[in-house]
């Protein structure tokens, strides 16, 4: 062979199996090609139509014009629906932190009890997703309203004198909510601490640690893992839910859940709809992302 | 002053409900006395009590009934964190969440120690298990050799007056156990604190102990240094349990002082020995022969002088003959399915194949008197 001389390989036809058969990418691709696809068209697919849905504007009679404008956009920022955004913000906030603090000892309690209870106790926590989550939200009106069951038992009980009138307000809101989120953060708490090996916290002791100390330097911090799991879980929802603050809020309480709706489905202004929900995805993306980079998300402790 | 005692147990009772409904006994009766600064190991088969033992010493369990004391001092139903001993974890129990310097510097911490003693005593400590400059990994990154010293720097920085060790070598591939066996040994000697360790591993136990408690169903059968064990165990389970032996059963036909006669029932003949614990004429017995402890010689056709003093006498056919290098494993069939392990020292090299055992040569065994031990059967 003479040296420096170019072997030109022989040309081969084209084939789509033998792509298949040689290149491990192309592989990869197939292999995952239902999941794209699944991927592209429930996702994908409908945030493309709503992000341009949130630039076009509404005509008329409710129909949607082809004609490209910001206003939508600008008109989030009237302090009519600025105040919902916040408002929207700190029931979310409030509704996670309340959570945690519940949920906490809940899981912590199912973790270390007896083996054969926990799957019991498990089965409880999931026990109401059996009945339909607006029949669960309307019983809590039986139970909020004024003279309702909550009032009777606290006026039995001596505690209170007269109704305390919790449906249609704030607080019957976040008890709906905290209610309804409580189980998505139980559940990952519930795996980090059940993960957390006895061993450990003999260890803690062993060194010096009382229970509380172990507590604090040793379950605690290997329990955020599953925190933030069940931030993520109740946190987003929670910020687009409207059908808590429909029932039990009356016409009082207005989350950024019930603008959005209202938009598509009572004044079909689908175009200043579609604004509102990229702004709440926007929002909700932001301080997702902020939270989890801080709190030390994709670490190997990751559940 | 310290006490004569680092670690005592007075009639330690430890009863453990079953899921059935019953009780368990997992310690029972246990009296222990271990001196300072001794290397001192609970041997046994699984199940036998050792790890309760180590954790009612360590107060992650407490005593049904009985005293546990430490330096002294009765323990009761002091918590964990309140005892001056601590503990080496079979599984390590390292802080996954935290850096191996943390780690370490975690029980230093508890006991409030100013943080510029606790750097300079987590470093020490680091560099005693020959880890020092780790300090900022996660145990996770280091291997389980690594995660082992780890977990032994964490306990000793403390100083504790007993150093409980829970099967810690239990993990480790043969070769590093071998080291670390020794390591740990040299390392005790070193700071000159007491380590109780537990293991099922006898050959472990008999090289680094300078004592050893063999238990077995909850019960301290016998306590004594590696040779007092091997050389004079005080029942056939011990006798069983470390090393390896034969049992040859026979019933007690006459004994003078020390030396008991036995008649054995395969082969019909009688065999002098030494006779271990209370003893009576007629009692059965198992005699113990260790398979090093007796010399093979080619059959001379003789009579079989089975009262031979110093020297006992038995007569067989080999049957399984295994070359291990060191030496040849031998198999004797001594009569109708009694069989006895030989191992002949191979104490000159020669190629020659005369030289050595074969499979169906008749041979005779001689047992000095003093190698035959004769041992009450097993009442449990």
């Amino acid at each position: 062979m003479i040296p420096g001389q170019v072997i030109e390989e022989p040309k081969r036809k084209f084939s789509i199996m033998r792509l298949f058969r040689e290149n491990s990418r192309a592989q990869g691709l197939l292999l995952i090609s239902p999941t794209n696809i699944y991927l592209f068209i429930l996702i994908v697919l409908p945030l493309i139509l709503v992000t341009i849905l949130s630039f076009l504007s509404r005509g008329t009679y409710g129909q949607v014009e082809f004609k490209f404008n910001l206003s939508n956009y600008v008109r989030l920022f009237d302090p009519l629906y600025a105040k919902v955004l916040v408002f929207s913000l700190l029931v979310g906030f409030g509704t996670t932190v309340i959570c945690i603090l519940v949920g906490y000892p809940l899981a912590y309690f199912i973790a270390r009890a007896p083996a054969r209870q926990r799957s019991l106790l498990l089965f409880l926590i999931l026990l109401p997703f059996w009945t339909n989550f607006i029949i669960r939200i309307f019983a809590w009106m039986i139970i909020l309203r004024s003279g309702g069951l909550l009032d009777s038992l606290l006026q039995w009980l001596h505690i209170t004198q007269a109704p305390l009138n919790l449906l249609y307000s704030p607080t019957a809101v976040m008890i709906g909510m905290v209610y309804e989120f409580l189980p998505f953060m139980v559940l990952p708490l519930y795996t980090s601490l059940e993960k957390i090996e006895n061993s450990l916290l003999e260890a803690a002791a062993d060194l010096g640690a009382p229970p509380w100390k172990a507590f604090l330097r040793v379950t605690l911090p290997l329990s955020i893992p599953g925190m933030i799991a069940g931030t993520i879980l109740t946190f987003i929802p929670a910020m687009g839910m409207f059908v808590v603050p429909d029932i039990l809020g009356g016409a009082k309480t207005i989350l950024i859940g019930n603008v959005i709706r209202n938009q598509f489905l009572t004044a079909r202004d689908w175009p200043f709809g579609a604004a509102a929900s990229m702004v709440l995805m926007l929002m909700t993306m932001v301080l997702t992302l902020y939270y989890t980079r801080k709190a030390g998300f994709g670490e190997e402790l990751l559940v | 002053m310290k006490s004569e005692f680092a670690v005592e147990f007075q009639d330690v009772v430890k009863l453990f409900p079953t899921p059935e409904g019953g009780q368990v006994n997992a310690v029972d009766h246990i009296s222990i006395e271990i001196n300072q600064g001794e290397f001192f190991s609970l041997l046994g088969p699984s199940g036998c009590g050792k790890t309760t033992s180590l954790r009612l010493m360590a107060g992650f369990e407490w005593p049904t009934s009985g005293d546990v004391l430490i330096d002294g001092e009765k323990m009761g139903r002091k918590p964990p964190y309140q005892r001056p001993v601590n503990t080496v974890f079979q599984n390590y129990a390292l802080f996954q969440h935290m850096t191996v310097f943390q780690n370490v510097a975690f029980g230093l911490e508890m006991d409030k120690v100013p943080n510029d003693e606790i750097t300079r005593r987590v470093n020490e400590a680091l560099e005693m298990v020959k880890l020092p400059g780790m300090g900022r990994r996660k145990p996770k990154q280091l291997s389980g050799g690594q995660q082992q010293r780890i977990a032994l720097a964490r306990a000793l920085v403390k100083r504790p007056e007993v150093l409980l060790l829970d099967e810690p070598l239990g993990a480790l591939d043969l070769k590093l156990r071998k080291e670390m066996q020794l390591e740990l040994k040299a390392l005790q000697e070193q700071v000159g604190i007491t380590f109780i360790y537990v293991t099922h591993d006898q050959e472990e136990a008999l090289t680094m102990s300078n004592r050893i408690a063999v238990m077995s169903r909850g019960k301290a059968l016998q306590i004594g240094s590696s040779i007092e064990i091997y050389e004079r165990p005080n029942c056939k389970f011990v006798a069983d349990f470390i090393g390896e032996t034969n049992f040859l059963s026979g019933t007690v036909k006459a004994i003078e002082k020390e030396r008991v006669v036995v008649a054995l029932s395969t082969p019909e003949q009688e065999i002098k020995g030494i006779g271990i614990g209370e003893l009576r004429i007629g009692q059965s017995v198992a005699v113990s022969i260790r398979p090093e402890k007796v010399h093979l010689a080619d059959d001379d056709g003789s009579e079989v002088v089975s009262q031979g003093f110093p020297e006992n006498q038995l007569k067989g056919r080999i049957i399984v003959t295994a070359y291990i290098g060191s030496d040849t494993r031998i198999v004797v069939e001594l009569g109708p399915g009694v069989r006895m392990k030989v191992w002949e020292q191979n104490a000159i090299s020669t190629l020659d194949p005369e030289a050595y055992y074969s499979v169906g040569d008749i041979v005779r065994i001689f047992i000095p008197y003093d190698n035959t031990l004769v041992l009450p059967e097993d009442t449990v």
